[in-house]
């Protein structure tokens, strides 16, 4: 089956089996023609014989004594010798039949038998004379009609099939006439119609043959002709075309596959494809290799621009009376807005919120500078002003792109919560009062950095109080824009802030992108979006007390730890095991951590959710008492020490204790659900 | 801190009541040392002592020592909670707890 669909949908097979199709119609018509045109010339031909015959048959019957035979019977010696003649006539010429009929003129449908003689090997028993017969049919007695009438001279009829036990015959009719030119019967000769067979089977099976073989040359000439000139090069096309396609690399030209010009041209065009096809692939594999190195590149660069700000989140874990977050999302790879935070001192932290001009890797590479120089200036000292003053001159000098940069610059004093700002044409930031909402805090602008030399800033001041919080962004916040250009604003971005605003820094710009994120919908993001949230936290949840590191203090630290754990509904069991570790460590910096001086040692305390964080500070020597050998438990009283119990005590009553030294301090953090 | 005592020929009890913590610990050491001198029985009733540091364990373990070499010492009474820093130090083992 396999191979049948195969044969069936190949070139070759196809168009010679359309050609043996249209081979074998016009045979078959040939035959057909020739069959009917032999047909009929030989039956012409036969009939103008047969006629011949009856007209000498016809010669030797006297029609004027045709009734005297029928009456007298065929007694008389004239028809006996007629009858002999004719049944000579008979043999001689070796027809089946020869007769002569007296038809009955009034309705032609009867006739009476006058001579009837029959041939060798022939069925037939003759008729007496007198015997009368209805005529075959209306074929017979039409022709008795119209020869009588003499409207024909002789008539033919041919029998092709056996009827009642007669072979296939032609019968010729031709009048018998009287001295008076009257008709007076029909002269019959049947004649078998064997030849016309005969001679006509040799004639189909000649046709037939010659047929055949023309058919098979006809066809392997066509097959090898298609072959050579289609097949053959149409496979190597395709040949070709399927190498190429799956080795993508140039092979032999295909040139002038076939004579025939449309293939050729195929062909040709198959070899220019393939040409250009390299190219293009060439073109393409070293245009993506550059893309990619662009974009291996721009990676690295948005990971050194990313870890060039603060990008690690709580920033300062330690820190309870503040807390801060930021998040930065450029709209390509690289950005030009950027923020900052650090800590300038334990008691000042600086943060920058700034929008370079332009965007992608300019802005990105100017925003580095400015970020290293703003950042470097701080840490040397002196008032937001001062600095963005300095840090305008220093980039002035070297603006070479003419670019520029939108600067808010504040550092602010945690204890007392005043906040010193400078504002190099940046937006005005937000600010949250405690039990009230987030609101717009218009002050002084001054000029870009970077536009020109020698502009001074003015400083000025925003006091923020425990709870208050500062939000500062680029105009990327409110300048998002939906697909229908229209703009988040301000308004927006405070309503989304206030919707929110009891939450923590990182909440709360959690919801403003949120917020952007739904606004801005499907709409392709056009700008970066910047935002920083600083909080100024209350300390409820954390109490520190910092005493003089003696023994004499044990009690005072006590009261405060007990006092604590009393208004945090602490079990009296696990109340005292803290006690206990408290006790154990207090202890043990006041003996150890100063030798004979008195330093200070700061305890604090918070409740989170139902876990107590005890944090001891002191400025000791560096000492961590964990890595003190813990005592053998199972000794008998006389070999143990006296002594020694202590930290154990305090491993073994809390549910986790941690030490590091850190900025020249001991620092022993201990935890305890309680 | 509390401390009362009462004795019975070479038996002492001591009644600790309250902290015993390092700021109270000298205090019972220093009775402990200046009372124990010719006791062969010492007992140590701690039926008030609600809490004691490593500072009460470092007095009761000496006197334990200075014990072992005249004679016998027993606890009584001990606090749950006590007894849990004793269980935890291994004084439980080398105490007579009754």
């Amino acid at each position: 089956m396999k191979k049948i669909q195969k044969l069936r949908s190949n070139l070759a097979f196809n168009i010679i089996s359309a050609v043996v199709f249209l081979l074998l119609l016009f045979s078959w018509i040939v035959s057909i023609i020739g069959y009917v045109s032999f047909t009929n010339a030989f039956e012409r031909e036969y009939s103008d014989t047969t006629a011949n015959m009856a007209y000498t048959a016809a010669a030797l019957v006297n029609g004027d004594h045709i009734d005297d035979y029928l009456l007298d019977g065929g007694q008389s010696e004239e028809y006996r010798k007629t009858k002999d003649n004719l049944d000579t006539f008979c043999k001689r010429m070796q027809v089946s039949l020869v007769y002569v009929i007296k038809v009955d003129t009034t309705d032609y449908g009867r006739f009476t038998s006058v001579f009837n003689l029959v041939g060798e090997d022939t069925p037939y028993t003759p008729w007496e004379i007198g015997y009368q017969q209805d005529a075959t049919n209306d074929t017979y007695i039409n022709l008795y009609k119209e020869i009588y009438k003499g409207n024909t001279l002789y008539g033919t009829v041919f029998r092709t099939t056996n009827l009642k036990g007669a072979p296939p015959h032609i019968t010729t009719l031709i009048p018998i006439k009287n001295s008076g030119d009257e008709v007076v019967s029909l002269m019959c000769i049947q004649r078998p119609m064997s030849e016309l067979k005969e001679s006509r089977r040799p004639y189909l099976i000649n046709i037939a043959i010659s047929t055949i073989i023309l058919s098979v040359l006809v066809s392997l000439s066509t097959a090898f002709y298609i072959r050579k000139k289609f097949v053959k090069p149409l496979k190597r096309v395709s040949d070709e075309t399927a190498r190429f396609a799956k080795e993508n690399k140039k092979g032999e030209e295909l040139g002038t596959v076939s004579s025939i010009n449309e293939i050729a041209k195929l062909g040709h065009a198959i070899d220019e494809m393939e040409s250009e096809m390299i190219g293009y692939i060439d073109n393409l594999t070293s245009v993506t290799a550059e893309k990619e190195r662009i974009g291996a590149e721009l990676d690295i660069a948005k990971t050194i621009q990313e870890n060039s700000i603060p990008n690690i989140f709580p920033a300062f874990p330690e820190r309870k009376d503040f807390d801060i977050f930021a998040s930065m999302t450029p709209a390509k790879e690289v950005g030009g807005d950027f923020y900052n935070f650090f800590l300038i001192d334990e008691d000042h932290i600086a943060v920058v919120m700034a929008d370079v001009s332009g965007k992608g890797i300019p802005a990105a590479l100017f925003m580095m500078v400015t970020n290293i120089l703003i950042s470097d200036r701080t840490h040397m000292g002196g008032t937001p002003a001062e600095i963005l003053t300095f840090v305008n001159d220093n980039i002035c000098e070297h603006n070479q792109a003419d670019m520029f940069v939108t600067v808010w610059l504040g550092i602010l004093e945690i204890s007392t919560g005043k906040l010193t700002a400078a504002n190099a044409g940046h937006d005005d930031p937000a600010v949250y009062r405690k039990n009230g909402k987030f609101e717009i805090v218009k002050n002084k602008h001054g000029l870009v950095v970077g536009a020109m030399k020698g502009v001074k800033y003015k400083d000025f001041e925003i006091q923020l109080n425990k709870g208050d919080k500062l939000f500062l962004y680029t105009d990327g916040v409110p300048e998002a824009t939906d697909k229908d250009n229209n703009m988040f604003t301000i308004e927006r971005m405070l309503e989304a802030l206030n919707k929110n605003k009891n939450g923590n820094p990182k909440g709360i710009l959690n919801s403003i992108n949120e917020s952007v994120n739904a606004f801005v919908g499907d709409a392709p993001q056009f700008d970066d979006l910047t935002m920083m949230c600083l909080e100024l936290k209350e300390e409820e949840d954390l109490k520190t007390l910092t005493v003089d590191a003696t023994t004499e203090k044990l009690q005072a630290v006590n009261e405060f730890i007990d006092g604590f754990l009393e208004e945090n509904g602490c079990s009296p069991k696990a109340q005292m095991k803290v006690d206990l570790a408290v006790e154990e460590i207090f202890v043990n910096i006041a003996n150890y951590a100063y030798g004979d001086s008195v330093g200070k040692a700061e305890i604090s305390i918070e409740n989170n959710d139902g876990e107590v964080t005890i944090v001891f500070k002191d400025s000791g020597v560096p000492y961590n008492p964990l890595e003190r050998k813990e005592p053998d438990v199972t000794l008998s009283a006389d070999d143990r020490e006296i002594g020694g119990l202590g930290i154990f005590l305090t491993k073994k009553n809390m549910d986790s204790v941690s030490y590091e030294h850190k900025d020249g301090k001991n620092i022993l953090t201990m935890k305890k659900k309680i | 801190m509390q401390i009362t005592n009462e004795r019975n020929g070479n038996s002492l009890t001591v009644f600790i009541s309250g902290r015993v913590d390092t700021a109270t610990a000298p205090e019972l050491e220093k009775f402990i040392e200046e009372n124990t001198d010719g006791i062969t029985e010492l007992i140590l009733d701690l039926k008030d002592m609600s809490y004691t540091s490593s500072a009460g364990l470092r007095v009761i373990l000496k006197a334990q020592k200075k014990m072992n070499a005249q004679g016998s010492m027993k606890v009584k009474n001990v606090q749950s909670t006590v007894m849990e820093i004793f269980e935890m130090t291994g004084f439980s083992d080398i105490l007579t707890i009754e």
